[in-house]
């Protein structure tokens, strides 16, 4: 399985994808980070057809761009930045929502997040990382080859944080995971692949062993320290001028 | 409440049966069966000779020709309103969206007016054509970024709507030979409606209805906006032919009855209360429920001030606005999650 892209995108006049190049494959996790406005949740949206780009999306050779959204929801879904649920679904109505969903896709989404036994609870009595679950198993009840998530641990706790980054690590084995990240530190320790993005323009792309203080100061114009602990990368990041 | 479709089934018909025994006119039970087995008997002796309907019962006509219409036309405005107000939920993404909050039917209103006074024959499909353009606008002009967030919403749909009303007013007022009767129209009345109406009725909220149940996974995901192509919707398809769909059953709802506020709002909310949000159970639940509502409120139009009779308009936004109002008080405290 593998996923090409190539995409441009503006609003208007504004350019806010500029020739986007990448690849995604099975059994590596690829993290997008950026600082806001780099234009990262704007090339999810373009990659799943929300927004009309310009440019390609491969999935084995074939075209997602080309087709409806129908045929394209098969193939390739999303999840996206959690905000409040305003109906009370119960969490079992919100997972089949999907037009590929099957009694037996959600019921293995659900154990997979464990909520299958709170099935006939209504979503807005969830708290923010038992949604933010519920999204990604309404995702994964899809069946798509290529899940691609917005932000899926942002406002989590610690523990529910960890627990979708291990979620999308045991996913990256059976699907094409591309994650837009918000945490360094969960992209750096997390991540097979980083790819930066900087005023709608990839500035770099490697594993997070390669990454270089300087290329953070240069996106995020902050004082970057990049240390070792137990084999992981972490940032330690000061406010101090570059 | 798993057993909500025959509950709702027996209330459809025993405000049905009550909507033609009440009246001024004081009718047997008996009478009444007596008179509905005629009319169907006739009817069918058109079809089949064999069927002879025998001798024409004493209240025949009272019955067969003016209370049973009637009250199969408010039943029927009843299920297109609560219909086309699920619908409008949907689409805007709001449980405070009603084709007659957001001026849809106030925008109908300038066409069944014109209709009205010009061409009689021609109410629904003028309606139909003013309600499309009044959906168009105010859903254009209530959208932020994509979104429609209440207050746009709500302020898009209150100018909009004293627009129309304007507009439909300065037309009654001009033509004074007509304005008695277009007034009366729009105020909101069944009475002096007769099969013929009842025939048009039928065939626009079968069709109307039926695309709305069959479509229940989609409105679900209409109410996800534009997260919904990435789960395989249509939207653009689906948001058109939604909009379609509440302009055709709102429009000859206008052009039958005239104005009649707050079905579209009160149906839906009490059946989500009940049942839950899902449009699987939600669409048929609500359209079974507005119509019984309106045949309770067009029974009161008839009886509370008799022998004078109400426009049914009064009487729904005496019972529909301070649930509205209630409403708007939980959405503010973020209460409003049904």
């Amino acid at each position: 399985m593998n996923l090409d892209v190539s995409l441009s995108f503006s609003y208007g006049k504004r350019r806010v994808l500029d020739g986007v190049e990448f690849s995604a494959k099975k059994g590596e996790l690829l993290a997008i980070i950026g600082p806001n406005g780099a234009g990262k949740s704007t090339l999810l949206k373009c990659m799943v057809g929300i927004l009309e780009g310009e440019g390609k999306v491969n999935l084995n050779g074939k075209d997602l761009m080309v087709m409806k959204p129908g045929e394209r929801a098969k193939l390739i879904t999303y999840v996206p930045q959690s905000s409040l649920p305003e109906f009370a679904f119960t969490i079992e109505e919100f997972v089949e929502m999907g037009t590929y969903a099957t009694k037996g896709s959600v019921e293995d989404a659900l154990k997979r997040v464990g909520l299958w036994e709170r099935r006939k609870e209504p979503i807005t009595f969830l708290s923010g990382g038992e949604y933010q679950l519920v999204l990604i198993a309404r995702a994964l009840a899809q069946g798509s080859d290529v899940i691609l998530l917005d932000e899926p641990t942002s406002h989590l706790d610690v523990n529910h944080a960890l627990l979708v980054m291990d979620l999308l690590n045991e996913l990256k084995e059976e699907k094409i995971i591309v994650a837009v990240l918000h945490d360094l530190n969960l992209a750096l320790s997390y991540a097979d692949r980083l790819l930066i993005l900087h005023r709608g323009k990839k500035v770099w792309e490697g594993k997070p062993r390669e990454l270089e203080p300087a290329v953070l100061e240069e996106v995020y114009g902050i004082k970057a320290n990049l240390v070792e602990v137990s084999g992981r990368r972490l940032l330690i990041a000061g406010l101090s001028k570059v | 409440m798993k057993k909500w479709p025959p509950l709702l089934i027996t209330l459809s018909l025993l405000s049905i049966f009550l909507g033609v025994y009440v009246g001024s006119v004081h009718i047997s039970v008996a009478e009444v069966s007596e008179s509905i087995v005629y009319g169907i008997k006739s009817a069918l002796s058109g079809l089949f000779p064999p069927i002879s309907p025998g001798e024409q019962p004493k209240y025949f006509t009272i019955i067969w020709k003016l209370r049973l219409p009637r009250v199969l036309l408010a039943y029927l405005v009843g299920t297109a309103l609560a219909s086309a107000g699920v619908a409008s939920q949907a689409l805007f993404k709001n449980p405070l969206a009603d084709p007659y909050i957001i001026g849809i039917s106030a925008g109908a209103g300038i066409g069944g007016a014109l209709g009205a006074i010009y061409w009689p024959e021609h109410m629904g499909p003028l309606a139909f054509i003013f309600s499309l353009i009044s959906v168009f606008i105010v859903y254009n002009v209530a959208k932020v970024n994509g979104k429609i967030p209440v207050d746009t919403l709500l302020l898009a749909g209150i100018a909009y709507g004293f627009l129309a009303n304007a507009v439909t007013w300065y037309l009654i007022i001009s033509h004074e030979d007509r304005a008695h009767v277009t007034w009366m129209w729009l105020m909101g009345t069944f009475n002096g409606r007769g099969w013929d109406d009842v025939a048009v009725m039928f065939i626009v909220t079968l069709l109307g209805l039926l695309f709305l149940i069959l479509k229940w996974r989609e409105l679900n995901l209409l109410l996800l906006g534009e997260e919904s192509i990435a789960l395989g919707l249509d939207l653009h398809l689906y948001r058109k032919l939604v909009i379609g769909t509440i302009a055709l059953l709102t429009a000859f709802s206008v052009a039958t009855a005239g104005i009649i506020g707050f079905i579209g709002l009160v149906s839906p909310h009490i059946m989500r209360l009940t049942l839950g949000p899902n449009h699987r159970e939600l669409t048929p639940a609500t359209a079974l429920f507005g119509g019984t509502l309106l045949v309770i409120a067009d029974l009161l139009a008839r009886t509370v001030a008799s022998p004078r009779e109400l426009p049914v308009g009064i009487i729904t936004a005496i019972m529909g606005a301070p649930l509205f109002m209630y409403l708007l008080l939980k959405h503010k405290r973020g209460e409003l999650l049904a």
